[in-house]
């Protein structure tokens, strides 16, 4: 009765069609992992997938310029909004690229895990969009369930199962802790909406508010952990080693582009009037993420848990754009976000590509020799590495110049130097990587299970008898690299290689389309 | 199609031949890769010469354009362009370097056939062709300091060439070293400029280097003598040009290329393009103007005692560069860039004629072992004294009019200028004596073995292949020159590139003909409208045609001395040697400024550097700061990896710690 008596709020289709895409979609390729068939599986539920995935980025692109309030003022749709939904998007289909054909026949998940990435990214997308704190748990959540489940989606590798169960255990305390930080910050000010909490943190001028202070604390904690900010970074290597690649690169692109986006949201526009609190503690986890990243990072021969401290340590970068506060800031940010995004994505596609073709996993070893044998693997890897680490004329380099120009013109010279520490002590990681592709031989013996269940005495299958005049070294490489060559990742890490490239010498368009992330936040100089 | 379109043309396709031969150097065959690199090059002068009537097209007061390509770095005052900037004198320059480039990449095509390394040095050409008209278009400082670099780059690469010579590696480390501290003058004095006017755009200095800068104030001063260190380096002035020499060790078309006709003007270019900061700053003019002078004379007088071809004529390089730097200098800049063409064609000649003889003595250089190869090359001959004339600047050749127009208009300026061409004289007549001296004692006399023996018709090679300086044996694999040689008169494509450039040596003057033709006047007008020296300086006809008088009477005289000295009475020579032995020593040990600057420069860095590896390397950098902060950070990251134990419980104790931690500082701050 009185639920009939409601007004219900004007619905702008055109204005949500991109989550309309994306949640329709993860419907029906759901429905479409039902299908029995392997043809099914392996070639209509992808493709459906990345189907969804382009009419989501038809429809970011048809609504580019607009900007409105969608459904009652929960969601709204700006620069941001659309300029982070684009790189979900864009991770997004980088995800299925890696992920098809990756799967083994015996478990066949194609069709929930396609739906669960689309579900994320819809999330990712309620988030970057949200206007008031109910709105961002909701995309908080929606974002974070399927990404439990994608973890532990091998259920046969306990590797995955840890790394799900530990994802799950650790984000259901962030995700209490920022729903109660929501909570105080709600009762502080009386208002659950953005633009409302605010308005009354200026009228009242209650920056010793202990309510207030205590809320905005947990909250910070909620999405420093979500974006693996140190200290609360620490279920970041183990989750991101023990995950799936494909998801693996999904989470480190995707889901620190949606948190970083959101903390943005967060602090520049509801919290402003409280910057004087909250710029200190954010600038703290900044300098801490970067050392802890960056000297975490050394000696670890996993690509993955390399790559999950790096992650730390660039949050670390990122976060000193929200110190600052300024327009400058957001462009530095969103314009990192993208170049973080290509350049993680090019060097997730030679990991999966050598996990596939060794059996050495995502060990460092993996890559040995690389640069003779695939230098169309080694060169993106290269290339992607160097961004990372900052070098000039590629994509990192320009990033982290506008991350450092934003954190001196906003007064914070000393995140500043941090950054340019922090990128010192990473060459030390970036260049081992670099040096094992180019200056190591592909490891000559390896104990490769084949070589095991070989009955003794009789040739390994495929090599000669030494006798023969086969010699021992060359059968053992040729067992390492199981012949098996997967195209759509040497294309993947080719196009994102290229890209890091492409915008370390013509930053100008990536440039100019992050500075319209940057007109969401009109309050900001 | 604007002209800007085009100069972009002209500027890629050379870039594109050095990607394109280095790339397939496996897959072109036989001569092909030469073909390809040359063809680039004429490209890349037919895109130069419709920019010319593009740019003729527009009207006078609008013959300044610039085009930005893309902005790399639009942060708070900084305008980091990559732009390019297409007015009659980077056009001329333009021309000049794309035509005669073009000339010594078919002049290459038959020299380097047989050396192992033939891919590689064509893509290396087109490289150093690329830098240099990135140096020539910029319109911006930053584009013009790569260009500066890339062109040394290319530099260094070309003389040390043959890398396993040993005399040719050391050749190329001096010169790029004395090139990087011109680069390092260029960038200097770049701050100096970009501090008062606050943008790096060629084009904005210049409107705004009157307001930002009072005349002759220290910071201006400052920026230009380092801009003018950049252009001495560069251009071998002294005391930075005792690399040009030794650059000899490079192949013979890279000498012609780099060394006489291209990079060594690149200083001179440099003054001309940056008149608007010199002429505020006149101080830094007559410095300029005074070493320009310098040069002049202790390179020419150097070149009176040298024995080795191509080294004579390396010191007659750097003495009419002298008579460029002296004209810009001075304010005489369309003289100086007139100067500066006619020398492009007669000296890339007079290289191309030396590589044809010293081809003939089997890579030989000394002239005391040279003679009467008159009859044995006869086309080359021919080539050789056309350059020579033009050198010396005999009527009508075109050294004749663009040397006497520099001493015409420098001498308007008066005061100090007028001792300075007093200098540029007598210059002329040791001009006209060292060059042909070279004439007379390598074509005329009694032919040695090797003319004759080409006489026969059978080109000389030598046993075994040595280093002509040091009489080292080599092989003639990859790193050394290759087994065979070409002459002009053999070489189809040797002989169609120095014709051309003789017929330019010889007709190259006549477009500025004082009282008749002022061609190159009315082209660059638009450049120097803005120059107060470009209209002040106007020698009446007659005044200059008292100075072509005398600068005829002036070369004749030495052409004639040298007559009497080499041929006349060939003992003369050894008499005058033996009455003036301590000017003789002066000028055969060049003045011992490898020895000055060995003694105040080398030797002490050497000192300096061995006291930083031994002492300050070993315990200070290496033990504290390396040992110290690396230690630090291997224990900070042993802790990063001690707690991370891979328990949950101790994840989530870790956490709350950590938000306790967060909450406490929000509570007890506020």
């Amino acid at each position: 009765m009185i639920l009939a008596q409601a007004p219900s709020p004007p619905v702008e289709w055109a204005g949500i069609s991109p989550l309309l895409a994306l949640f329709g979609g993860a419907v029906v390729v759901l429905m479409g992992g039902l299908f029995p068939g392997r043809a099914v599986r392996e070639r209509v539920v992808p493709g459906l997938a990345l189907v969804t995935l382009l009419i989501a980025l038809g429809c970011l692109i048809w609504q580019w310029d607009s900007e409105q309030d969608l459904l009652a003022g929960a969601l709204r749709l700006d620069g941001l909004t659309l300029t982070l939904s684009v790189l979900f998007v864009v991770a997004g289909i980088a995800t299925v690229g890696l992920a098809w054909r990756g799967f083994d026949r015996m478990e066949s998940p194609e069709g929930e895990f396609y739906a669960l990435v689309l579900t994320s990214i819809g999330g990712m997308v309620v988030l970057a969009a949200a206007q008031n704190f109910v709105a961002l748990f909701l995309g908080f959540e929606l974002l974070s369930i399927p990404l439990y489940v994608l973890c532990a989606i091998e259920l046969r590798r306990k590797g995955s199962l840890e790394s799900g169960l530990k994802y799950l255990v650790v984000g259901s305390v962030g995700s209490a802790t920022l729903v109660y930080g929501l909570a105080l910050v709600y009762g502080a000010t009386g208002s659950t909406d953005f633009a409302a909490v605010a308005r009354a943190l200026t009228a009242n001028a209650m920056n010793d508010d202990v309510l207030l202070l205590a809320g905005l604390a947990l909250a910070l904690v909620g999405f420093a952990f979500k974006a693996s900010v140190a200290p609360f970074h620490q279920w970041t290597p183990d989750v991101y080693e023990g995950a799936p690649t494909p998801v693996t690169a999904f989470m480190a692109t995707a889901t620190k582009a949606a948190a970083l986006g959101v903390t943005l949201r967060f602090l520049d526009v509801a919290l402003f009037p409280a910057a004087d609190d909250w710029a200190v503690p954010v600038a703290a986890l900044a300098l801490i993420s970067i050392v802890v990243g960056n000297v975490g990072a050394l000696g670890q021969s996993s690509l993955k848990r390399l790559l999950a401290y790096s992650s730390v340590a660039q949050a670390g970068y990122m976060l000193g754009g929200v110190v600052v506060g300024t327009s400058l800031g957001v462009q530095a940010i969103v314009f990192y976000l993208a170049v973080y995004l290509v350049m993680n994505l090019a060097a997730f596609a030679v990991v999966v590509a050598r996990e596939r073709e060794t059996p050495l996993g995502d060990s460092m070893d993996a890559l040995a020799g690389l640069g003779g044998s695939r230098p169309l693997l080694a060169w993106p890897m290269t290339i992607s590495m160097l961004a990372l680490a900052g070098f000039p004329l590629t994509a990192g380099f320009i990033g982290k110049f506008k991350l450092i120009e934003a954190t001196v013109q906003g007064g914070w010279i000393f995140v500043g130097v941090a950054i340019v520490i922090g990128s010192m002590i990473s060459l030390a990681y970036y260049l081992k990587v670099i040096s094992v592709m180019w200056m190591r031989d592909a490891p000559a013996v390896e104990p490769a299970p084949a070589v095991k269940i070989t009955p003794a005495g009789a040739p390994p299958p495929g090599g000669r008898p030494a006798l023969a005049g086969g010699s021992p070294e060359l059968d053992a490489e040729g067992r390492i690299d199981s012949g098996r060559r997967d195209p759509e990742l040497v294309v993947l890490a080719v196009v994102f290689g290229a890209a890091t490239l492409a915008a370390g010498i013509v930053p100008q368009p990536l440039l100019e389309w992050a500075a319209k992330a940057g007109e969401a936040f009109p309050g900001l100089f | 199609m604007s002209a800007t379109t085009f100069a972009w043309l002209a500027l890629a396709l050379p870039l594109l031949g050095c990607v394109v031969s280095a790339l397939g150097y496996r897959a072109w065959p036989g001569r092909s890769v030469g073909w390809v690199a040359t063809g680039a090059l004429l490209a890349s002068f037919a895109c130069s010469v419709v920019t010319l009537f593009e740019l003729l097209g527009e009207p006078a007061e609008e013959r300044q354009l610039v085009s930005s390509l893309w902005n790399y770095a639009a942060t708070t005052g900084l305008d980091a362009e990559l732009s390019i900037l297409v007015d009659p004198l980077s056009v001329l320059m333009l021309l000049v370097v794309t035509g005669v480039s073009s000339l010594i990449h078919l002049y290459s095509i038959s020299y380097m056939t047989s050396d192992r390394g033939y891919a590689r040095f064509f893509s290396y050409l087109n490289f150093f062709v690329f830098s240099m008209l990135l140096l020539v278009l910029a319109g911006n400082f930053l584009v013009l300091i790569i260009g500066w670099a890339f062109v040394g780059a290319a530099s260094y690469l070309l003389i040390s060439f043959w890398y396993r010579r040993r005399t040719a590696t050391e050749a190329g480390i001096k010169a790029f070293v004395m090139n990087v501290v011109g680069d390092v003058g260029l960038v200097l004095g770049t701050f100096f400029i970009f501090q008062g006017t606050g943008t790096l755009d060629l084009l904005g200095t210049f409107e705004q280097v009157d307001g930002a800068f009072t005349e002759n104030q220290a910071g201006l001063v400052a920026g230009t003598v380092l801009l003018l260190v950049g252009a001495f380096a560069k251009s071998a002035q002294v005391p930075l040009h005792t690399w040009l020499p030794d650059a000899m060790e490079g192949p013979t078309p890279v000498s012609a290329l780099i060394h006489a006709a291209t990079m060594v003007t690149a200083g001179v270019y440099l003054i001309a393009r940056m008149h608007p900061l010199y002429e505020q700053a006149p101080a830094a003019g007559i410095v300029g103007a005074i070493i320009g002078c310098a040069t002049l004379l202790i390179a020419a007088t150097t070149a009176l005692a040298q024995t080795d071809l191509k080294r004579v004529i390396a010191y007659s390089t750097m003495s009419q560069i002298g008579y460029m730097v002296m004209a810009v200098s001075a304010g005489a800049y369309v003289a100086g860039m007139f100067h500066l063409m006619t020398h492009a064609f007669f000296k890339a000649l007079l290289f191309m004629a030396a590589g044809s003889v010293i081809a003939a003595m089997a890579n030989m250089q000394d002239m005391d072992r040279m003679g009467g190869f008159r009859r044995a090359m006869p086309f080359t001959f021919g080539c050789f004294v056309v350059g020579g004339l033009a050198l010396a600047g005999v009527p009508p050749f075109s050294g004749f009019f663009s040397k006497d127009e520099i001493l015409a208009y420098t001498a308007e300026r008066g005061g100090i200028f007028v001792v300075l061409v007093a200098i540029g004289y007598v210059v002329a007549f040791i001009t006209a004596v060292y060059t042909f001296r070279v004439i007379f004692r390598t074509f005329l006399g009694e032919p040695v073995a090797e003319a004759r023996e080409l006489e026969q018709g059978h080109l000389h090679h030598a046993d075994q292949p040595t280093n002509p300086a040091t009489g080292e044996v080599e092989d003639t694999d990859v790193g050394f020159p290759g087994p065979d040689h070409h002459v002009a008169e053999r070489a189809f494509p040797m002989k169609v590139a120095m014709g051309v450039l003789a017929v330019l040596a010889v007709v190259g003057g006549l477009v500025q003909i004082p009282g008749v033709t002022h061609l190159l006047d009315d082209f660059l007008e638009p450049t120097f409208a803005d120059s107060e020296f470009y209209e002040a300086l106007d020698p009446s006809p007659a005044s200059e045609y008292i100075g072509l008088a005398v600068g005829a009477i002036v070369a004749l005289a030495g052409i004639a001395t040298a007559w009497l000295v080499w041929v006349r009475r060939p003992g003369t020579a050894d008499a005058v040697r033996a009455r003036l032995r301590p000017a003789y020593a002066l000028f055969a040990n060049r003045w011992w400024f490898d020895e000055l600057i060995g003694a105040l420069v080398v030797r002490p860095a050497r000192w300096l550097g061995i006291f930083a590896q031994n002492i300050f390397e070993r315990l200070f950098v290496n033990g504290t700061l390396v040992g110290g902060s690396t230690g630090v950070v291997r224990a900070s990251s042993a802790a990063v990896r001690a707690v991370q134990s891979g328990f949950l419980r101790f994840y989530v104790a870790f956490f709350l710690a950590g938000m306790v931690g967060v909450v406490l500082w929000f509570l007890l701050s506020a």
